[in-house]
């Protein structure tokens, strides 16, 4: 992540009523919050992200202007309370309020806040309090306490029946004052926030203010425990395959042959959540963001830009297409940016040009996304200025690190016409007689021929370090084909906001079916080899080769929010509902060929006089459980 | 089985593939010696073990090192060079010069020891092209092993998650659920530096390492993308060892720096004073609020003294942090220290992890007798029909008794099955009248019989990058206000306004351009 907001960022505005704005800060805009007022984009720009920024009122004839607010005086509130002696009751004597009152001047208004639940009930300022109905339900005292700014409990106590009587509230119910908490705010409190736009934050504002299926109703705890017990993380330096330098007039034949010994860290996806799930999975491996270099941070910070500009050829091509981005005044919703040759999808030979078969595709720390659709939807990668269905894309770390291929290319290749299709080929002649539209054209068939050849071969290979999936298709039939392809002791980890498509999973590896499946007494099972066992097809009593994983677990995690005040520090009283989110986890495994028998002997030792011998029938050979664990239960 | 260099590689890089890299990085595809495997003996028994290839007889086993477990006996020989995953059969191993007499591991059972003589069966010895391969050397002197002919455990590359349930305690230790949700807070990611303060058992150390890590420091090359690194710290002088050790056995050298450090006294700086230049922070320690301190942009108060400040932090951005403490008290006082320190979006959340089981549900009056059957009615009608069965047996009995005395009429109605019935039948009613243990029943979740209601709370905050004046005029300087008004406003447009705006921007721009925008729009969505 950038340490300042860059320009065309796209970025989160935090709102004093707690919710977000995501815009793209396009340099030279005004950026407008609605009631709270607008300002410059150009403002904020080249700024530090997570300072809360003051919109100030602009004086004729000046420039606009914002205020950085500070930490003490975002808090002060919460220190005054832990300051005073009497904290533990918000309305009663002594506590900082008091001096709230003296203030009834100009501009200032008050609200009341109920200390529950932090909602502002009634807001109105002085001047409003003051109408003919207070005058009627006040004394000629209280209005002259009211008027003078009395700092004494009388006067706020005033003020906060009249807020009350304003909003009917204590017609409707009944209150107890101390059940709200008097806040002097000004008019509205013009003051935002900007945050980064990176997998946490984006995902906390889609499930919570925009639309929580597009993303399955996956929290943050979910994105975490799916990661790690996918053991997500980055996949090693990147390795590209030799360019073959194939001429126009060859195919097939020059096509670079997939090494597999050189095809490491790579997770293999099913994302039904339009990218959010590939976004948390990039941002682990660190190709979501662009790189960020020392040289960051140009905005006039003197002498540690210098002896950091050594960077790789790729860093150092994409850094400068940036601030060419930059230069150029961009249009405010591209976040793509302009065209520039597909080749520069290739940042590390910068040769003279890449021959159209050269494999864009780093063979190490990339992801493998297989979609059902012919196109994936990864809609949201657009944040972070990736957009997969660009033919001419600004370099991205996505873009060497990102496959995708199609069910049916990965199963069935022979009948997906562009796996299928042998490329293109002319000789230099002809070429050369061609418009350049279409010369163009043919380039572009054969470029893409060789990726998909590469990627769905590259697939096939298999061997891929875990699979992570948050999908809304039945993970049983993801497993059967996807088993395969994983690396022994390759981990799985599967999201789904409800529990039953994961139990009926788990189902298929439960101990009586593992035990039924290695004692050699299904049928069907006998006299197969352990290639056609991987390649399980799958039947009624047996969808998955029970075998073939690990360890299979369901779990659900949820954070449970507290307010931490002087005082009332208590859990949330209301919560995001919906779906509560689950994940299965499990690693690959590789069985040992023919039948395997549990040991299964167990002795009690040295406990009472006549130890148990537990699991006696075990050791006769008669219980066949995979792990030990179902004969060492006694049983009762 | 070490995966050749590709030919873009270096040599440097060769050099440190070979020996270096972490097998909780890159395991590679099988296992290797004198690496780290996880045993997975049963489904939460997993025993870390230290590969070794040993050249002879090895502690009285002529087979080498061997694992003794319940589970039959285990030499490293079998289980070097085989692909992670692997299924491992037990062996019958020799017990040569090691005797009968000897006092053998507690779990061990005395005749999986089984002779030489014995081991006569055909059964082929497991993995043993692999092994030889691997073993190289080892194999002159090394009994090839024999496979015995039950018994069996899995091999599993290690993972934070494995190790976390491995691994030695020496303390508490943080857990996935806890860790999985403050990495991902803290935005720990390739290329972050992470403080950890105390390390512990490295439970978390072992998880902000895979999270951070982008590739090993090298010496030759100083440039390009800054490197990910644990700094952690920890006071108890036999834990820093055991943990240094580890790091090492691990191959984390260059990616977790471990100090022997009071850190509410000594702070965070490292080599005599270097900033480690945190993104991330991680304190679970008693006392948070005495660490908090050390952890500030420029001195705060509290600290006397007037030596220049060096703050541990990354002066250039946002610092995220999180404590970890299980008493509400801790965290009233942290939250109060973090306020008084600067931190912002201060935010605080406790973890609840709930683990399900699935099982079949199976209840019926028409299953066979087997375990974890209920020969109950399933039910009301089966229920009725039951019933109505034993008043027709019992009219029927009534008629035939006439009258006589009623000494059987307990016989009646035999309780359904269940106590008396043999273990033999029990097992073997798979596969009668189509009946599957597996498939019958309804599929139930149910959670584990014991669950953990609090580990710790989680408190969360920032702390922004600081901002000066000077900053603010150049940052002013280069992004000048005052052009805004020949540019379309953003943020909350009316409808008629965007639509607008859309209209221009078709006509100047052409179509291609404009339906980009458009879905960019789309994500932007209504306001
Ligand atoms: C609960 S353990 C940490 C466990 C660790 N997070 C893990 O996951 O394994 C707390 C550790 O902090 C250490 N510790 C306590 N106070 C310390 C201090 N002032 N400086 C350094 N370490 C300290 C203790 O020795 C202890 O090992």
């Amino acid at each position: 992540m950038h340490s300042t907001i860059r320009p065309n960022a796209w970025v989160a505005l935090k709102l004093p009523a707690g919710m977000h704005r995501v815009l793209q800060v396009a340099p030279n805009t005004t950026i407008s919050l609605g009631k709270y007022g607008s300002f410059p984009a150009n403002l904020i720009i080249g700024r530090p992200y997570h300072l809360t920024f003051e919109i100030q009122d602009r004086q004729p004839g000046e420039a606009p202007r914002l205020r950085v607010v500070s930490p003490s005086e975002l808090h002060a509130e919460a220190l005054a309370d832990e300051a005073s002696p009497g904290c533990a009751t918000p309305t009663g004597p002594g506590s900082s309020e008091a001096a709230v009152i003296s203030a009834v001047t100009t501009g200032e208004e008050f609200s009341l806040v109920e200390t529950e639940s932090g909602n502002v009930v009634a807001r109105s300022n002085a001047e409003q309090l003051l109408d003919e109905t207070a005058r009627q339900t006040l004394t000629q005292d209280e209005i002259e306490a009211l008027k003078r700014g009395d700092g004494t409990n009388a006067g706020k106590d005033v003020i906060e029946k009249l807020l009350l009587s304003h909003t009917a509230l204590d017609q409707k119910t009944s209150f107890s004052l101390a059940k709200y908490k008097l806040l002097k705010t000004k008019k509205y409190i013009r003051r935002f926030q900007v945050l980064p736009i990176d997998v946490p934050n984006f995902a906390n504002w889609q499930l919570e203010e925009r639309d929580a299926s597009k993303v399955l109703d996956m929290r943050a705890e979910m994105i975490g425990l799916v990661g790690c017990w996918a053991n997500v993380h980055y996949g090693g330096e990147e390795v590209f395959l030799e360019d073959p330098q194939a001429t126009t007039e060859e195919g097939e034949e020059k096509l670079p042959a997939i090494q597999e010994e050189q095809l490491r860290g790579r997770w293999l996806v099913v994302d039904d959540t339009c990218g959010a799930l590939v976004a948390a999975m990039a941002e682990r491996m660190g190709v979501l963001h662009p790189e960020e270099s020392d040289s960051d941070s140009e905005e006039g910070q003197g002498g540690e830009e210098e002896g950091t500009k050594a960077m790789t050829t790729g860093e150092d091509a994409e850094d400068s297409d940036t601030e060419m981005a930059e230069a150029q005044d961009p249009t405010p919703s591209e976040p793509t940016g302009d065209a520039t040759p597909a080749d520069a999808a290739n940042p590390k030979p910068r040769k003279p040009r890449a021959s159209d078969f050269a494999i864009p595709f780093s063979q190490t720390n990339t992801i493998t996304v297989i979609h059902s659709a012919s196109q994936p939807n990864l809609s949201f990668l657009n944040y972070w200025g990736f957009d997969i269905t660009s033919p001419c894309h600004l370099p991205h770390p996505l873009l060497n690190h990102l496959l995708n291929l199609t069910w049916l290319q990965l199963l069935k290749p022979e009948l997906d016409t562009s796996y299928f299709t042998p490329p293109l080929v002319a000789d230099a002649e002809t070429l050369a007689g061609w418009k350049p539209s279409r010369r163009g054209n043919f380039h572009r068939k054969r470029r893409r021929w060789a990726r998909i050849r590469h990627i769905v071969d590259s697939t096939r290979a298999g061997n891929f370090s875990g699979l992570v999936c948050a999908s809304t298709m039945d993970p049983i039939s993801i497993l059967k084909h996807t088993l395969p392809l994983l690396a022994g002791g390759a981990p799985v980890a599967i999201y789904s906001p409800t529990i039953e498509p994961l139990a009926q999973l788990a189902d298929c590896f439960s101990v009586s079916r593992r035990t039924a499946w290695t004692s050699g007494s299904v049928a069907e099972v006998i006299n197969k080899s352990a290639e056609e066992l991987e390649r399980w097809p799958g039947t009624d009593d047996f969808p998955l080769n029970p075998s073939l994983l690990l360890g299979t677990s369901i779990q659900t995690s949820r954070a449970r929010r507290w307010q931490v005040l002087p005082g009332r520090t208590h859990p949330l009283m209301t919560e995001r509902g919906g779906a509560e989110g689950y994940v299965f986890t499990a690693w690959r495994a590789k069985p040992a060929e023919g039948r395997v028998e549990a040991k299964g002997k167990f002795k009690r030792r040295k406990t009472e006089a006549g130890a148990v011998t537990v699991g006696a029938e075990a050791a006769a050979g008669v219980v066949k459980a995979e792990t030990g664990d179902a004969a060492v239960e006694p049983e009762a | 089985m070490q995966p050749p260099i590709a030919p873009q590689a270096t040599m440097a890089l060769t050099t440190r593939q070979e020996q270096k890299i972490s097998p909780f990085l890159e395991p590679g595809l099988q296992t290797k010696a004198s690496s780290l495997a996880i045993l997975q003996l049963s489904r939460d028994n997993l025993l870390p073990v230290y590969l070794q290839a040993t050249a002879g007889e090895h502690d009285g086993y002529a087979e080498g090192v061997v694992v003794n477990t319940r589970y039959g006996s285990f030499p490293h020989s079998t289980m070097i060079g085989v692909p992670w995953g692997s299924q491992i059969r037990a062996s019958k191993v020799d017990t040569g010069s090691r005797g009968r007499k000897r006092k053998r591991p507690t779990d061990d059972d005395p005749d999986a020891a089984a002779t030489p003589q014995t081991a006569n069966e055909t059964e082929a010895p497991a993995e043993s092209g692999t092994q030889a391969e691997d073993a190289g050397n080892a194999t002159a002197g090394v009994k090839q092993a024999v496979a015995a002919s039950s018994g069996f455990i899995h091999i599993l590359p290690p993972t934070p998650e494995i190790w976390t349930m491995s691994l030695p305690h020496r303390t508490q230790v943080v857990y996935t659920p806890d860790y999985s949700y403050i990495l991902h807070r803290i935005r720990a990611r390739p290329g972050s530096v992470v403080i950890e303060a105390g390390a512990g058992s490295g439970s978390f150390s072992h998880a902000a390492v895979r999270a951070v890590y982008n590739g090993y420091p090298s010496s030759t090359t100083t440039t390009g993308k800054r490197k990910g690194k644990v700094f952690s710290y920890e006071y108890h002088e036999q834990r820093f060892h055991k943990m240094q050790k580890e790091i090492v056995e691990h191959g984390l050298e260059g990616l977790v720096h471990l100090t022997h450090r009071d850190v509410y006294n000594d702070g965070f700086l490292v080599d005599g004073g270097r900033s480690p230049g945190a993104d991330a922070i991680f304190l679970d320690l008693p006392a948070p609020w005495e660490a908090l301190p050390k952890l500030s942009r420029r001195k705060p108060e509290s600290i006397p003294g007037d030596e220049e400040w060096v703050s541990p932090l990354n002066f250039k951005k946002s610092v995220y942090i999180c404590t970890f403490s299980p008493c509400i008290e801790q965290v009233t006082r942290t939250v109060s220290a973090l306020r008084r320190l600067g931190w912002v979006d201060i935010d605080m959340v406790e973890i609840a992890n709930r683990k399900l089981h699935t099982v079949r549900d199976r209840v019926g009056l028409h299953l066979p007798v087997d375990r974890g059957v209920n020969n109950t009615p399933k039910d009301v009608d089966e229920a009725i029909t039951r019933l109505a069965e034993i008043e027709d047996r019992f009219r029927e009995h009534a008629r035939l008794a006439k009258g006589a005395a009623d000494e059987d009429v307990t016989d009646l109605a035999p309780p359904p099955g269940g106590q008396n019935s043999s273990k033999k039948a029990m097992n073997d009613v798979n596969g009668k009248e189509g009946y599957h243990s597996w498939v019958d029943g309804r599929l139930v979740t149910r959670g584990e019989p014991e669950i953990k209601t609090h580990t710790s709370y989680l408190v969360f905050a920032i702390l922004p990058r600081e901002w000066t004046e000077e900053d603010e005029a150049a940052a002013l300087a280069r992004y000048p206000v005052g052009s805004e008004q020949l540019h379309p406003v953003v943020g909350s447009l009316d409808k008629a306004a965007r639509k607008k705006e859309r209209r221009e921007l078709l006509q100047k721009q052409g179509n291609r351009k404009a339906r980009r925008k458009e879905r960019a729009e789309k994500l932007l969505g209504e306001p």
